[in-house]
């Protein structure tokens, strides 16, 4: 018997959380689950406090609230840099209820937001106070404990961040694969660059050979010939419905190559 | 509407546009309910007590099942009733049976071997479907895991594992007498050494789900009277009253279906999978039970429409006229026959295509393997041969060097040319449609082609049945004991000729003054009296059975879709003999085509040629 229970603050949420439980933040994923009798969960549970969904500018950081829905995100100033990326998340229905907190959590092939904040070096804050780089959080989002409160990142300047959905139905497609690439120049040379493919492997991963080839590099065809050979070091992309391994590590390369040197766009 | 062009301009003469509905853009029936939502599906009707259900399933492709355990979803909380499949009256079936096509070969719950993976092998009731499917999951099944096929070509090796204990040579039995269907019209050896040019193709189309939005389901719930009304999505309702009275063993007069919204047919609601475990989920349990697929059921276990490859060869002149076309065509009807056993009927009837050719051989099977059973799909039989004729008519344009319209109009069939299946050919609109594609496609045709049209050129000799060669290949079994080639007479001992203007003559059995006054006895569920059943009333059973139009095709009948050639029709058993040319009087058979008689003790729900 499934049930549901809801708390006032995310600390008891947190506390109530046993593996057969699942969090609830806009549903997207877990109602899905239980309109289509996925087994592996007895209990609900959620939470009422709305200052989860907050978007706000905290020390020089954007600090997004794990309650706060791709639609907030695309509203809010603050986050105006990502609402290109949410915008691209799923349809209307979908961008009104799925939150931030959830894409972080969102299985193969979704988490194209989670993508961005990976590129973004985003840092995770859960219930307890603690904080963790999104990229130990993602390695280890499998076995957690404990519940997310927020994101925060830092506001990338002018066209640094990049961020390309590759999808066979538009504008609502599920991803072949997305990259989001943030390029920090210095002196017209890409310095401390990341690349960070979503749905090339079990969550959203990060490419970090083609980031060394970029450093130090122009951002023109031949400067960034070296990344381009070394794209899919480090992914691992799987076969599903739409799209083969094969074929993700065959196309990833011309996808980075056209974010890169921002060709293709519409 | 306002995207429907009419071309009033053709053929206006053979139209009445005085009619108030034909040839006018009109609303659905159905509409104004389904945009404004009160359209009630069957899912909208609730029942206090509602029950759910769910299948076991089998995970493997190919398992023989060793037994059952299912102590442990009998206690597990919720469950009211797990179905086994002993528990089922007559636990075999064909969908065609009703029509009196095919062996029983599918049981609604599997109990002995699995042959395709999602095959249900026990159902559970209970109060939640989330009760159920957690009881579904501690079903123990012990399978020994057989090797399984799943290619067609592969599944006609003669040692390749048996799929369907009912077809043993993994193909359907056509006629009694040929594992596949035989088309035989002139001759394409001869046609073949004529051409100028071979071109051959071989083309592949996978499986198509029909992705209803509403998945496939029934609600069965107990009436007064011993009755029981069934809610349901089906596409046939009359036939899944008829398949679950059947199953029961039931009289249907005990059965109330209500259908009428589909939610999303496409041809994937015929198969009546539903309705008869619903019911006798209700009839065991006493309550209302729902059983509907869920999404990912619906995809694996719904049947869709089946694959098929077509291998086609075409002997072309240098002019582009297409003298002889010889198909070997594969039909993936997964585990068991459904209907497609009947989509290849209707596919042969249609080759070659809309064209006029004058020598043509096909040989289409129906072959079983272990994947989901097909079934019907909007215009299933036709659609992936003509998929493959066009896409190898574009091939012998290229061959020949030709504009592809152009090359079509030369070939196209005109009205009053014999259509290989031997009927005359009319209201062949397909120069028409050719011209008009062009232009809508600014797509240059010659002023020759242009002027050309449906109406005229047709008939006379390209009237005639030609001489045509036969050939007795392929008979049930015989792949199984020798590999032999799939081909249209390749490999074949005895050929045959018969000669030009053979033609079948109909059957026509004392037909019924109005075609609603066809009763069948065996279909009404009134069991009949020791009096009634006596030698005096056969002629209450035969006469209105034998279907005025449809006649399915068993061989001593004249099937108006496509007949086998006219010498194994004729003379079945007759070898080598068959070249005399032609008897004297065309063949008549001497007895119009009659169900079978139902005999004491024997079911009277076996189909087709057990009943006999």
């Amino acid at each position: 018997m499934l049930t549901v229970e809801t708390f006032d603050t995310l600390a008891q949420a947190a506390g109530a959380m046993t593996p057969e439980s699942r969090f609830l933040g806009g549903g997207t994923l877990i109602m899905r689950g239980v309109n289509y009798g996925d087994q592996s969960f007895q209990r609900i549970v959620r939470v009422r406090d709305r200052s989860l969904r907050e978007i706000r500018s905290e020390s020089g950081r954007i600090v997004i609230g794990a309650g706060a829905t791709m639609a907030d995100v695309m509203a809010a100033s603050e986050t105006s840099f990502l609402a290109d990326v949410a915008r691209q998340v799923g349809g209307p229905a979908v961008r009104n209820m799925a939150t931030i907190g959830g894409n972080l959590f969102a299985p193969h092939p979704y988490g194209d937001f989670t993508t961005a904040l990976l590129a973004l070096d985003a840092s995770v804050r859960l219930s307890d106070g603690s904080e963790q780089p999104i990229e130990n959080f993602l390695s280890a989002r499998s076995s957690m404990r404990g519940l997310v409160a927020s994101v925060s990142v830092s506001r990338p300047m002018g066209d640094e961040f990049r961020f390309r959905k590759v999808s066979r139905v538009k504008p609502k497609g599920v991803s072949v694969m997305s990259i989001a690439v943030w390029l920090p120049r210095q002196g017209g040379r890409i310095s401390q660059a990341r690349i960070a493919f979503g749905a090339m492997g079990p969550t959203p991963l990060r490419a970090k050979a083609a980031e060394q080839a970029l450093e130090g590099v122009n951002l023109d065809a031949q400067g960034i010939e070296q990344a381009l050979s070394v794209a899919t070091a480090g992914l691992s992309p799987m076969d599903d419905s739409l799209a083969s391994a094969w074929y993700r590590n065959e196309v990833a390369p011309v996808h980075l190559r056209r974010v890169l040197l921002g060709e293709g766009n519409r | 509407m306002s995207s429907i062009e009419f071309r009033k301009d053709l053929f206006a003469d053979e139209r009445d546009d005085t009619l108030k509905e034909i040839g006018k853009p009109t609303i659905r029936q159905d509409i104004l309910g389904h945009v404004t939502g009160r359209s009630p599906y069957f899912d909208d009707h609730l029942f206090e007590g509602l029950l759910h259900m769910r299948c076991v399933r089998s995970p493997h492709h190919h398992a023989r099942i060793r037994s059952i355990d299912t102590s442990a979803a009998d206690r597990m909380p919720g469950v009211r009733r797990v179905i086994r499949p002993e528990d089922v009256p007559n636990n075999l079936n064909t969908l065609l049976a009703l029509i009196n096509f095919g062996k029983d070969d599918e049981a609604l719950l599997q109990g002995k071997k699995v042959a395709y993976v999602g095959e249900p092998i026990v159902a559970i009731i209970a109060e939640t479907e989330r009760q159920a499917r957690d009881a579904a999951a501690v079903v123990r099944v012990d399978y020994e895991v057989l090797p399984h096929v799943l290619d067609v070509e592969e599944a006609l090796e003669p040692n390749a594992p048996v799929v369907s204990e009912t077809y043993p040579n993994n193909t359907f039995d056509y006629h009694e007498l040929y594992d596949h269907q035989k088309l035989r019209f002139g001759d394409v050896e001869k046609g073949f050494a004529e051409a100028d040019h071979i071109v051959e193709g071989r083309y592949q189309m996978s499986p198509i789900e029909q992705a209803p939005t509403e998945t496939c389901g029934a609600i069965a719930a107990p009436e007064t009277n011993d009755r029981f009304v069934c809610y349901t999505s089906t596409q046939a309702l009359f036939f899944s009253l008829g398949t679950t009275a059947k199953l029961l063993d039931m009289p249907s007069s005990q059965l109330h279906f209500i259908g009428g919204t589909v939610g999303g047919g496409f041809g994937g609601k015929v198969d009546s999978l539903h309705e008869p475990l619903a019911v006798l989920g209700s009839k065991l349990t006493g309550a209302p039970v729902k059983y509907i697929f869920d999404r990912a059921e619906e995809m694996q276990v719904g049947a869709p429409r089946g694959a098929e490859r077509w291998y086609i060869k075409d002997g072309v002149m240098n002019d582009g006229r297409i003298v002889a076309r010889q198909f070997t065509g594969f039909f993936d009807c997964g585990a068991y026959t459904r209907l497609s056993s009947y989509a290849i009927i209707k596919g042969t009837g249609h080759l070659p295509g809309p064209y006029s050719i004058p020598n043509v051989a096909s040989n289409v099977y129906c072959v079983y393997t272990n994947r989901t059973p097909a079934t019907a799909m909007r215009g299933f039989g036709i659609t992936g041969v003509d998929f493959s004729i066009e896409c190898h008519m574009d091939k012998v344009a290229e061959a020949v060097g030709m504009n592809p319209i152009e090359l079509r109009i030369l070939n196209a069939y005109r009205d009053g040319d014999m259509k290989a299946h031997r009927r005359l050919a009319k209201n062949t609109a397909l120069i028409e449609c050719c011209q008009v594609a062009a232009s809508k496609a600014d797509w240059a045709i010659s002023a020759q082609a242009a002027a050309q049209t449906s109406l005229q050129g047709g008939g006379g000799e390209r009237a005639a049945i030609p001489e045509t060669v036969t050939d007795q290949a392929g008979k049930i079994g015989e792949r199984r004991r020798n590999k032999i080639p799939t081909a249209p007479g390749e490999g074949a001992s005895a050929k045959g000729r018969v000669a030009a203007g053979t033609s079948v003559a109909p059957i026509i059995a004392v037909p019924p003054q109005r075609d609603d006054m066809i009763i069948d006895p065996a279909r009404t569920g009134h069991r009949k009296s020791a009096a009634e059943q006596s030698p005096a009333v056969p002629s209450v059973h035969s006469a209105p059975i034998a279907p005025p139009r449809y006649t399915p095709p068993t061989p001593p009948t004249q099937a108006p879709m496509a007949p086998p050639p006219a010498a194994p029709v004729a003379q079945p058993q007759q070898q080598a003999a068959a070249v005399q040319p032609a008897a004297a009087e065309p063949y008549k058979p001497t007895e119009p085509f009659q169900k079978g008689i139902k005999r004491p003790g024997v079911s009277r729900f076996i189909s087709g040629t057990r009943r006999r």
